[in-house]
This record gives C-alpha cells, structure tokens and sequence, in this order.
C-alpha cells in the first residue's frame, strides 16, 4: 500500500546551511536526551497548499513530486532517514478535498496505509496567504479527528506555507500571521473540542519556494528574519517529547469498534427479562382467555362444537367445496 | 460567361482528378452534399443510400399533416448532408458548403432550430470538438472550395456539369453574384489583416477546377492528388497559401449563421443581419479571448495542449497544399469569375464565421510571425511569376481578382499587405494581455491603416463597378448607420486614447476590425461608398476630440463581479477606482450583499456590481444559490455589460475542484453569462511556483497553465467547449510595482488597469455597434442576448398550410365527421335500400357446428357472412347519414330559443358519466421493470371536459417508461355557438422539455362562411414559437369550398407572417382535389409553397376499399425549389388489402413502401417470409460476389 523505503542515510542534513544543521543537530541531541530515537511525522492538508513540498525542504531532499499545477501525490508516501542511530519517519499524504467535499475515501486509503504506525507529530498544513477559512476547512479538521481520532490533534503542528508574503491592505507581517493562525486555531479548536487545560496547537510557519529570500548564512528566512526550518523542527520536538500520547494506528482504529461485541454479557440478562415479563404473562393471558370465550359460548354452539370434533362432522364440509 | 480555352482544357483536367477524388471519397464514405452528389451523375446512384432512415422521422417529427411532404423535402435535402456530417467530421464544413445553395444551410439552421434531429446534435459535437484545428484547416479549405467550385459552374454553364448545378443549387445569376460580390468586397476590406482575399481567390480559382466533391475531399487527397492537380506551381507560392489560408481561418469570427441567406432579392439585408449578429455573439467571445490567447506561443501551445497541436499542424499543411492547388487551378477564367469569386469570398467568410472561437485561438497559435513575413514575397512572387508566364499570369489574375490587369501588381501587394495587416490583429504571437507588444505593433501599425483603409477601397471600387453593371438593387441610407458607426468607433477611439492605448494595441484593433467588419457587410450592401473606411478620420477626428478635452463621451459600462470569497473581488473594484469604493478585509468575506459601486475612471462612468463571494464548501452550496440568486435579482432592471469572473492566480484549484461553483453561477443564469465573461485572476505578481525541476516556472508559463485551467473548467460549466474567455491579470496589492505614472505594473512589465478596462469597454462597445446596425434586436436590453436566427420558415409555411378540420359544435359533432362526403352521398343513398333487410333471415353458426361443416359449406358460409357483413355496414352508413340529415332538419326548424338544447345535453352527459373510470392500460414498451403497472399510469375517464391523457413515447430509452408527457384537450362552447377547443401536449424528458399548444375558435358567420381563429405555441429548438392564425371557409359551390387563412409567428425576436389559399373541389363523385399555396415572410426571406392532392375512390368507398391519392408540393426557397410527390394506391386482392405509397423528389430521393395486410393465415406467412428470402438472397448475391 505505501511505498516505504529502507530507512536511508539522512543525507539531506547536510545540505542545510551550517547554522541551521547546527540548530538541528541541537534539537536531535535533545530527542536523544529524551530516550527517542525514531520520530514519525504525518503530514495532512488539503490538496495543492504544499505538503509534498514541506516535506522535501524537512528532509532537505527531493523525496516528494511536486508539480505547480497538479496534484502529484496520488497516495501515501512515507520517506525515512537515519542520522547518528536517529531515524526520522515522514509520510506525505495526498490532499483531502475533491471538488467541494472532503475526500473521505482518500482519508481512510491514508489511515489503511499506515497500519501498524505509531505517529508521534502530525503537521496540518495550510496556505497563509489564504484569506478565508471556511466550512470547508471546518469540515478538513473534523474529517480528520473522526479518521484518526481527535487525540491527533493534541499532537498537531499547524504549517501555514507561504509564508513569505506581504499583507494586503497594509496590515503588518505579524499581525497578518497572527490573525490568520488564530483564525484557523480556533476554528480546530471548535471542532475538535479541546479542553480548557489543553496545551496550544504551535503554529511554524513554511515558505518551500525555491525563491524564499535567505539571510547571510543562507537560511531561508521569513519576512519578519526568521528562520523557519528550526523552527519547525522544534515544534515537532516539542511535541513528541510532551505530554501527548502518540497516536497508534492499529486495526481497531481503522476498523472501529466492533459493534457485535459491545454489550455482550447483557444477552442473557435480557433474555432472562424476556423470558419472566413477556412470554409468562402473555401464555397466561391467552390461556385465561381461550378459558373465558368456551365458558361465554351459548349453549348450542357448544354442541356444535363437539360435533366438529367428530370425524363425521368434517367430512360433509369438505364434499362441499368440490 | 466566357471561358477561355485554357480553362477548359484544365476543367477537363480537372475533371479527371475529380474521379479520383471521388473514388476516395467514395472510400472515405464520406457523404457529400446531396446537390452535389446529384450534380454528378455519375455519383447518383449513391443518393439512394444517402436518404437515410433518420429523415423520415426527422420528417415527422419537422412537419405534420398534409403537407408535409414540402418540409419534408427539404429536410431529406439537409438531412443527408446533415447526416453525412457525422461521418464528414466537419460539421461546419457541410453548412458552408452548402451555403451557396442557401436554403440548404438554411435548412440546417433550422434543423439546429428543432433541434430534433440528430445531425444538429452532432453539428454541435463537432463544433465542441473544433479545437481541432486540423477541423479547421480542414473546413476552411473544403468550403471555399466547393463554394468556389459552384460558383464556377454558375460561371460556365453550359460546360461540363454546369447546368445540373445550376439547377441543383438553384442559384440564380447576376444579381445575387453581386450581392455576394458585394460582401466579399466587404470582407475583405475589413479584415485588417485579413487575407480572405488571397485565400478565398486561390481556393475560388481551385473551385473553379474542382467539382465540390474534389473540393470537399480536397484535404484529405493525398499528396499524389495535388501532384496530380497542380503542377507548375512554384513551391512558395505553396507557402504562401498555406499561411495565408491560415491567417485567414485565424480571423474567421464565428458566425455560423452568416452562410444562411441569399434569396436574391433579400439576402443583402439577410446576410448583413446575420452577420452582424453574429458579429455581436463572435465579437464577445473571440475578440477578447483572442487578446487573452495570445499571451504568448508557450501558453498557446499550453493550451492546444488538448487540441492536438500535431493534427493542427497537419492541417495546416494540408490546406496549404489544397490552396496551392487551387492556384494552379486558377485560370484565365478567374476574371469572367469574379462573380464567383466574390461569390466564394463571401462563403469563405461565412465559413471563417462558422469556426468557433476556439478554432480562432487554437489555429492563431500556428500561425507564427514568419507565416507573415513569408506571405508577403511569396506573393510578391506569385505576381512575378503571373507577368513573367503566359499560363502562371493567367492564373496569378485569376488569383488576383476582379482587378483590371494593369491594375494586377497592385491588387496583388495590396493584398500582401492586407495578409501582414491580417497578421497584425490576429497575431497570436504576442502576448495580448500581458504586454511585450512592442515588437508586434509593427504589424499592427501597418496593417490597420493598410489592409482596411487602401487596400480595401482600393480594391472595392473596381469590382464593384464591374458588378453595379447589373446590379440595380442598390439600397441607399446606410449613410445613417454608417455614421453612426463611425461615431461609435471614434468614441472607442477615444476610450482607448483615455486609457492611454494606442489605436495598435491588440483589443483595439480587434474591436477596430470587427467595427470595421460590420461596416463593410452593411455597406457590401452595393453603394459603392463602402470604401470610405475611415480609420485615419475617426482617429484623427478622436484625437481633436480629445485634445479640446470636449467631455460628451455618452460611455458608460456595467460590470459585475462574480468569484470565490476571498479572491479581491472588491479589492479590485478599489484599484479600479483608485479609492476604497467596497470595504475588504483579509480574514473574513467582507461583501455581504450585493452592492452597486458607481464612479467614474478616466472620466468614463463605471458601474460595477460587486457580490458577495462563493463559499467552497459544498455545505455551502445552498448558500451560494441563495446569493447568485440575489444577484440575479439585482441585475434584472439593469444587466451587466460584462462580467468579470474573478480567481487567483496563485491558489490552483485542482482538477475541476471550482467546476460545482460555476455550475451554480451557470445554473442561475444561464450558460449564456460566460459568453460575455472575462476571466480575471488577482494576485497577478506572486512569483510562479517551482517547477518539475525545480527551478521556478516562467511566469508566462504560469499564467498560462493558470488561465487554461480557468477557461477549461468554465468550458466545463457552460458546456461549450467552443468558449475562451479573456484573461486579464489584476494585482491589488499596495505594494505592487508600479511605474513612473503610478499605475500598478504586472511582472511581465503590463499595466493591467488599463488593459482590464479596454476589454470591459470592448465588449460594450462592440454590444452597441452591434445594436445600431442589427435593428431588430436589442441585445443591451436583454440580459444576455440571444442570438436571433432565421425562422425556418419552409417549416412554419408547412404548418400554415396545412388544412384543419373546422370546429364544430358538440351537436354538429355527432355526424359528420368528413363533411366533403357527406353531402354528395345523400342522394345515391336510396338507391339500394333495404337489401340487408330483405336478406332472408340467418343465424350465426356456432363455432361446434362449424366444425361440422365440410370445406365446401364452410366456404360458402364464408362468403355468405361476408356479403351480409358488407350489406350490414352500408345500412349503417346509410342509417347514421339518415339520422345527420334528420338532426340538422329539426335543429334548423327550431325556434331559436330551443336551441340550447346542445348544451344541455352537454350537460347531461357530464352528469351521468360523473364517477370517474380508469381507463384501460396503455401498452407498454418492453422494459425491465415490473410488469404490473397498478400503481402507475393509471389515468382516469372522468366527466371533466378537460381530457388529461398521459403520451406514450415508444422510442425510449431502455428500462424507460416512456411517459415523458401530458396530453390536456378541453372542448367547450363559448356563448352558444362558438366551439372552442383547447389542447396541449408538454413532453420534458432529460434533454429537453416540449411544449405544443393549441387553441382555435371556429365562428359561423354567415350561411357557408366559416372563421377559424388560434393561436399555437409550440417549441421550436430552444425557443418558443407563438402562431396567430386565422382561416376562412367559404363553400361558394355546392362541389367547392375555399379557404383563406393568414398566420403570424412569433419566433424568439423575429416576426414571420404569412398567408394561403385552399381550394377543395369535388368532381363527380369519385374524384376530389385540394390545391393549396401560401407563402410566408420573415426577416425579409420569403418562402412560396404549394400543394396538390387529388384523390381518387371507390365507387362506395368505406365499403369499397379502393382509395388512390395523388399528392405534389412545392417549396421555393430563395431560388431553391423543392418538389415532392406522393402516390398512394389501395385496393383489395381477395382477401389481402394492399397498399402501395411511393414517393419522390427533385432531389431524385424517393421511397416505395407496399404494405399487405390480410386476414388469411397462409398468406400473412408468406408475406412475412419475404423479407427473410430477401436478405437471404441478397446475401448469396454478395457472397458471390
């Protein structure tokens, strides 16, 4: 089902900038501390907002086809690489939106692939230069936690991908980003229904261009001088050395609940009830009216009745009918 | 007509070609125009098979009644090449073909018009299909030729297969030429770079040589062909033709009705309408689509992509080498042609109109630069060569047209530079909406002044002194319009200079032409004065207008705005006017309800409709209808001139995923609101993504992939794939680029405000011209206009011909249901009274004592049942004639007052039948549904006058029940003595919804005269037809009866009014005949039409079963004369009744059908036995064979 390759070498680290391998190499050092030395990321989102792409500039190789115009991705791919006995899991998903609605059948073909995969961070990508959120997004988030669980959002990392943009209307950078992430956090949150002591869904910002403006390290930076890629990186650590449980994917998370085995040991129980409260009194009422209706017989009907009885009696009705 | 000695001899050349094409033809199976085929008589048999099974429904269902067999004619006649398309592939093509035999074209149109019949169907299909532009190439080249080709035989009747033509096509002579002529001229002057000169010459002069058949095959012969065919040709000349006839199928707007009318008399004011209809429709969606096309040879490829780009090339080469031929062809002859040329030019632009945008965009694709470069000293050559060659000058002239040969070099380069101007507007190379027009408005600038301004008026004048000859239908007080359009085009002069265009920027020079285009099919009209094109006056006279800053520009345009929420809808409302005229806001949809925004830019008044955005989900769909339905009902009082159909460039949508929102956006108004759209995409300077290899795509490139994705997607939704709609590029960022005047600057160096604006303006402006010179129809009024056509009028003549039986009052009823017999019969009745009464007593045997009975008796017992049965029926007759008779004596003695008593007994009935009865089951159509059809198709018999009767369609669809309609009659008699009756018929399956009304009143006015008043609504095509007609009866004789009836119909926008004259006569008593004629106008074509039919009975008919009717029709046409004849014979063979019908036409199609129909077991086998024997022999024959 899933195209998974023999966990190669992470060779993609070392094309980073040094700045940035140096910040990454931190944050690997801090997994290690951690006692975690495998990281499974899944990557969900809506068709065409750069999934495939997020996931190249994370690995920092080509592992994913990205075409500008056409969705590339047609099924779950899942990429792993090993650095100093530290194995990185990725898996880019094929978007979730076809016309107007949300691609279930898609969403439960991803949920079937990763059978048996235990997701530490999920990164829920969308575009930040999108100006609305709506009914259909809603509807992304909530398809989303009925596939996986709404546990899976207390592990999600929202990725807003290009990032590199000015505002419209004058608004400044920040605020832009602020609102929009607010805006998609809080819509999550309303689906997915968060409690109060809940820890905050991090935002990390992404810009996968190629042509994403860089600092003098050669880090890609955002238009307010960050640099996006440790970050995101650290939000993804943050989260699988927190407090969330990880999502595992076994069968009865694709299968469901089994609905026969719900409730079992009640059968007999009911059966029992059936038993002493309906069919009793039910045989005790229809003996006690067929008792009723011979004694309210008159007199000559019951004459006739015994008549009947008798094998002489039928045979005359009988003839009749031929 | 004189032919030189040299055309001959390559006729008879040519000739021989011809059979070859036709064996490839032939081949092919390719079915050509049915004229034609007869034409050749060689080909004639084949028209036996090309009369198809689909005619004689499409007959039916086209005319009813009597006369059907006018329309019917004429329908077989398109109804073969009609049907032949399928298989032709070019559906167009045929039209055009047709289109010098008009009413043949006409008929298409007409069938597109009922829409029944299936070659409509697949006109359509092809048309969808015609990206391709092999089609193109294709059409292009067959119909001028074969249009030529005709023309040609007009030419030199008398010649070779001229006269079968002539009669076939029934074209009529001079005149009409000229008419013709006159357009071209037109045409050709217009185009600013259009080369239909050139082109439609050499393919005219090819005409000349090849029959039509040739002509139409002329792109599919082979090369050896062509070989064969030319010959001295110099091979550039090949070239040349082959870019010019590109260039010139580039140009060809769609109009597809263009080629319909030419009656002689009317077809100026026709064609001239049509055309410019036609411009109107062309004008919204390929002038801007062509600016938007061309952004740049990537994109275009990008967006051929579908199209076949490879196909298309082909094409190419193959016209090329078609025209080349025609231009070895082209003969001395060609100046005796010039008629015919003309002739063929017009057709060419006909055809030109008849290929869709989207031929347009894709065919101007393959058109590179170089085409236009070469064309020129490829032509200049060609004239070298005609000086230089006795044979090759010939030809060059002949080529060159109607120009006096000193004059020949002239024509010539001037047609070289009508073929760069033609180049220059059309030319896709450049990117039209994305600027980088520096280099390509060489060519512009040349070609507009050039090709419409010299060389058109230097050309117009000569050949149309030649045709004024004998052209004295000259109209005059086109002086009106014509200024009238000029104003017009100084006025857009003018909105261009405010938006700081240049007269050479692709839209305004398209506009340009198109105004220009329009003109000259409207001064084609033979005033001789078209040459005045006033380019360099209007400009001119726009600059002083300007410069004195004189501020009377009457401009002003809607624009409504429709898109997803969140796309800068309103955003670019703002940058339009400079100022914040709708609130937006980056996080939540800012427009809530739909809101007009008023201002002015550039001093031009603006009226922009902004709506509230289109949510994505489908959750929200409801939403969205709500809000488009909103919209709607904010335009109604005052519809956008345009609409701008907003997305962003930098957000794809994937795989149709935006397709239910331009559903909804179709459903609410029609699939007619993307014919006038324009396609914006916002966020127009976001850098393009990274490519497949991982460096960032073009941006052309993007934009490119980005619009055809739009447009793909909005072919989608409006279901015509024909559509390409206009990109323009919008950035509202406040950060955007801008340049030294502050306008905002696209990356690719463009300022979009202004080319947005001039698109806007350009379709309005076009909309106008189109409204000043098309009178009868006001498309600025509608919300988006319908395209008026030609009612068909052979089809509604037909109608009005045919004879209906008068209303009578219920009592009336009773008796007569044929009143013609009637009264004649009453006195032979007595003759042989009582004979059944005077039969001796008999009783039916039982079928126990039959059994009895030896074969003698039982035979004689046959025939003695028999004669009694035949004794029984005549007493019947006898009787019920009696009781008629004795009915009308009493009502006629009746004081007046007691002759109510009709109505009550009306009445009376309606109260005894009042429980309703079922009614019994209609048959079913095998299905494999549940047989027991309880629970449906009940209907019930109940005393209400209204009849409601469900219609059973047989030729469903499997597991369809066939119940598609209702069938409602009502009768009722209005203040005593003016029966009325009403009945409708609505059938609606899942293409299409039928509706057929009725209503007469038939009023006595006098002993012996009747009037009969109605009105009929019927669908015709998509339209509603209302019919008025009234009808008079007068019995004048005893033995005769005439009627007189006139009709109006209303159809879509036009008025057809017609009137007839019926006569019935009875001669003796066997012998009845009904002469009919009518003729009925409309949109100035005229349509004469006639019937006969004489019927011949038996002695005593119901019981003697002999019955014979002669029928005959005519329909002329505008020249094209339609006959038909009927026979039908029946009579009895013993016990077989036997029925023979056989008709024919002049078009040599005809059908024998015999029908045997008998009681007797042995014989109904045997007769069924013979088709079986039949196709078992006839397959033996073909095996040995």
């Amino acid at each position: 089902m899933m195209a998974s390759s023999q966990p190669r070498e992470w060779t993609g680290l070392q094309q980073f900038p040094v700045a940035t391998q140096n910040a990454l190499h931190a944050l690997l050092e801090k997994l290690r501390k951690e006692d975690v030395n495998s990281l499974t990321v899944l990557v969900l989102g809506k068709g065409g907002v750069g999934k495939s792409s997020t996931v190249n500039s994370l690995v920092g190789e080509r592992v994913a086809a990205v075409s500008a115009f056409q969705s590339e991705t047609i099924r779950t791919v899942m990429c792993s690489r090993v650095r100093a006995g530290f194995t990185l899991n990725i898996i880019d998903t094929p978007g979730l939106v076809e016309g107007l609605f949300v691609n279930d059948h898609a969403l439960d073909t991803i949920r079937r692939s990763l059978l048996n995969k235990t997701i530490d961070v999920m990164i829920y990508v969308d575009r930040l230069d999108g100006y609305r959120v709506d009914n259909l997004d809603r509807q992304v988030v909530r398809a989303i936690a009925r596939s996986f669980g709404p546990q899976i959002w207390k592990i999600a990392v929202l990725g807003l991908t290009h990032a590199q943009l000015s505002p419209p209307d004058g608004i400044s950078y920040s605020d832009f980003v602020e609102r929009r992430s607010n805006a998609l956090i809080e819509m999550i949150q309303k689906e997915v229904v968060f409690k109060k002591g809940d820890p905050q869904i991090p935002i990390a910002l992404i810009e996968n261009s190629g042509r994403c403006s860089t600092n003098s390290g050669g880090e890609k930076v955002l238009p307010d001088g960050s640099v996006w890629l440790p970050k995101l990186v650290e939000h993804i650590v943050d989260i699988a050395t927190g407090s969330a449980e990880p999502i595992v994917i076994d069968k009865k998370l694709i299968d469901g609940p089994n609905p026969n085995k719900r409730g079992r040991v009640f059968v007999p129980l009911i059966f029992l009830f059936q038993y002493l409260f309906i069919m009793k009194p039910m045989v005790y009422l229809m003996k006690r009216d067929m008792e009723s209706e011979v004694r309210r017989r008159p007199s000559w009907e019951v004459l006739a009745g015994q008549k009947e009885e008798s094998p002489s009696a039928v045979e005359p009705v009988q003839t009749e009918e031929y | 007509m004189v032919i030189s000695s040299g055309s001959t001899e390559d006729n008879v050349n040519d000739d021989g070609n011809t059979q070859d094409v036709k064996q490839e033809v032939s081949s092919l199976h390719v079915d050509t125009n049915v004229d034609d085929v007869i034409e050749k008589n060689d080909v004639t048999d084949r028209q036996g098979m090309e009369i198809p099974d689909g005619d004689d429904e499409e007959k039916d269902s086209v005319a009813q009644g009597k006369n059907s067999s006018i329309t019917g004619d004429a329908l077989i006649e398109d109804g073969v090449p009609a049907d032949s398309l399928d298989a032709k592939k070019f559906a167009e093509d045929e039209s055009i073909v047709d289109s010098n035999n008009d009413d043949i074209s006409e008929e298409n149109l007409i069938k597109d018009d009922l829409a029944n019949g299936p070659a409509s169907k697949v006109i359509e299909g092809e048309k969808s299909s015609g990206s391709d532009v092999d089609d193109v190439s294709n059409l292009k080249a067959d119909s001028s030729p074969s249009e030529a080709k005709e023309s040609k035989d007009i030419g030199d009747s008398g010649s070779v297969d001229a006269a079968a033509v002539q009669q076939e096509s029934g074209i009529h002579d001079g005149q009409k030429e000229l008419v013709d002529k006159g357009e071209q001229n037109a045409t050709a002057d217009l185009s600013p770079g259009k080369v239909v000169d050139d082109s439609s010459d050499e393919s005219n002069v090819e005409g000349t040589r090849l029959d039509d058949e040739t002509k139409k095959e002329c792109t599919r012969l082979d090369d050896s062909v062509q070989a064969e065919v030319s010959g001295e040709k110099v091979p550039i000349d090949v070239n040349a033709s082959a870019q010019l006839d590109l260039n010139e199928s580039d140009n060809a707007p769609p109009i597809l009705k263009t080629t319909e009318e030419l009656s002689p008399e009317n077809e100026l004011k026709d064609v001239q309408n049509t055309s410019e209809e036609l411009d109107g429709v062309e004008e919204k969606e390929e002038l801007p689509a062509s600016a938007v096309k061309s952004d740049d040879p990537a994109s275009t490829a990008e967006i051929l992509e579908n199209d076949s780009v490879q196909t298309q090339v082909a094409g190419a080469t193959t016209v090329s080498e078609d025209s080349t031929a025609g231009d070895e062809f082209s003969a001395a002859q060609a100046r005796e042609m010039n008629d015919t040329e003309e002739n063929s030019h017009l057709t060419t632009r006909a055809e030109v109109f008849g290929s869709k945008d989207t031929l347009n965009g894709s065919v101007k694709v393959e058109e590179p630069v170089t085409a236009i470069s070469t064309s020129m000293p490829s032509i200049e050559e060609g004239v070298a060569n005609e000086e230089a060659g006795s044979e090759s000058k010939k030809e060059q002239e002949s080529e060159d047209l109607p120009a006096p040969t000193g004059a020949r070099t002239e024509t010539a380069s001037s047609d070289a530079s009508s073929s760069l101007g033609g180049a220059g507007p059309s030319l896709p190379v450049r990117p039209a909406g994305l600027g980088r027009s520096v280099p390509s408005l060489d060519h512009a600038t040349r070609a507009i002044p050039r090709s419409s301004g010299s060389s058109a008026s230097a050309r117009q004048p000569t050949t149309i002194d030649e045709e004024n000859s004998s052209n004295t239908d000259v109209s005059e007080g086109n002086d009106d319009a014509r200024e009238k359009l000029q104003m017009i085009r100084v006025k857009f002069l003018r909105l261009a200079h405010r938006l700081g265009q240049s007269a050479h920027n692709v839209v305004v020079a398209q506009v340009l032409y198109r105004l220009g285009l329009a003109e000259q099919l409207r001064g084609g009209r033979g005033t001789g004065r078209a040459g005045t094109f006033s380019f360099e006056r209007a400009s001119s006279l726009a600059e002083e207008q300007e410069a004195a800053g004189i501020d009377d520009l009457e401009f002003g345009c809607t624009i409504m705005v429709l898109g997803k929420s969140g796309v800068g809808k309103s955003a670019t409302i703002n940058s339009l006017f400079d100022e914040i005229k709708s609130g937006t806001n980056a996080y939540s949809p800012a427009t809530t309800k739909v809101q007009e925004i008023v201002g002015t830019v550039h001093g031009i008044r603006l009226r922009v409709i902004d709506t509230p955005g289109l949510l994505t989900s489908f959750a929200d769909q409801r939403r969205n209808e709500r809000i488009m339905a909103s919209v709607k009902r904010f335009i109604k009082k005052s519809p956008p001139d345009i609409v701008l159909y907003f997305d962003r460039l930098d957000m794809q949508s994937r795989d149709y995923g935006d397709l239910p929102l331009l559903r909804t956006i179709t459903d609410t108004f029609g699939s007619a609101v993307w014919f006038n759209a324009i396609v914006v995409l916002t966020h127009a300077s976001s850098a393009p993504p990274d490519g497949a290899n991982g460096a960032p795509v073009s941006y052309e490139m993007f934009v490119a992939q980005r619009s055809h994705v739009v447009q793909q997607t909005i072919r989608q939704a409006a279901g015509d794939m024909r559509l390409m709609n206009p990109v323009s590029l919008v950035e509202n960022h406040t950060a955007c680029r801008r340049n030294r005047s502050g306008e905002r600057v696209l990356p690719n160096g463009q300022v979009w405000k202004p080319q947005l604006l001039l698109l806007c303006f350009a379709s309005k402006i076009l909309a106008e011209a189109n409204s000043l010179l098309k009178l009868q129809d006001s498309t600025p009024a509608r919300p988006f206009g319908v395209r008026s056509r030609v009612p068909p009028l052979p089809f509604l003549l037909s109608s009005l011909l045919q004879s209906r039986a008068q209303l009578k009052l219920p009592d009336e009823q009773i008796g007569s249901e044929d009143d013609d017999t009637e009264d004649e019969s009453d006195e032979d009745a007595d003759s042989e009274t009582e004979e059944y009464d005077d039969l001796p007593p008999f009783r039916r045997l039982t079928k126990a004592e039959l059994k009895l009975l030896d074969k003698e008796q039982r035979k004689a017992y046959a025939e003695e049942l028999e004669y009694r049965e035949k004794l029984f029926m005549k007493k019947q007759l006898k009787d019920d004639r009696a009781r008629k008779k004795e009915m009308k004596r009493r009502l006629a003695s009746l004081p007046k007052d007691v002759a109510e008593y009709p109505e009550e007994s009306f009445e009376e009935e309606n109260a005894s039948a009042s429980v309703p009865v079922p009614m019994p089951d209609m048959a079913l159509p095998p299905s494999f549904d549940s047989d027991n059809p309880t629970y449906r198709y009940r209907y019930l018999d109940a005393a209400n006058q209204w009849l409601v009767r469900p219609v059973l369609e047989t030729h469903g669809w499997d597991h369809d029940s066939g119940y598609d309609g209702l069938n409602v009659e009502k009768m009722f008699v209005v203040s005593k003595k003016i029966p009325v009756s009403i009945s409708g018929q609505v059938t609606k399956d899942k293409k299409e919804a039928n509706l057929q009304m009725e209503c007469a009143a038939s009023f006595k006015n006098g002993e012996g005269r009747v009037t009969q008043a109605g009105l009929d609504v019927q669908t015709i095509g998509k339209d509603l037809a209302y019919t008025l007609r009234s009808e008079t009866r007068f019995d004048n004789f005893r033995r005769n009866k005439t009627t007189c009836g006139l009709a109006v119909t209303l159809l879509g926008d036009t008025i057809a009014a017609g009137m007839k004259l019926e006569d019935r006569l009875l001669i003796g008593k066997r012998v009845k005949l009904v002469f009919n004629g009518g003729a009925l106008t409309g949109r100035g074509d005229v349509a004469y039409g006639g019937s006969l039919e004489a019927t011949l009975k038996d002695e005593d008919y119901p019981l003697g079963p002999f019955l014979s009717t002669f029928g005959l029709s005519v329909m002329d046409w505008h020249g094209d004369l339609a006959i038909g004849g009927n026979l039908q014979v029946q009579f009895k063979v013993g016990r077989t009744m036997t029925v023979v019908r056989g008709n024919l036409n002049n078009r040599r199609a005809g059908q024998v059908s015999v029908r045997f129909s008998s009681s007797e077991q042995l014989q109904m086998a045997l007769i069924g036995l013979i088709p079986l024997l039949r196709t078992f022999i006839n397959n033996k024959i073909l095996n040995s064979n």
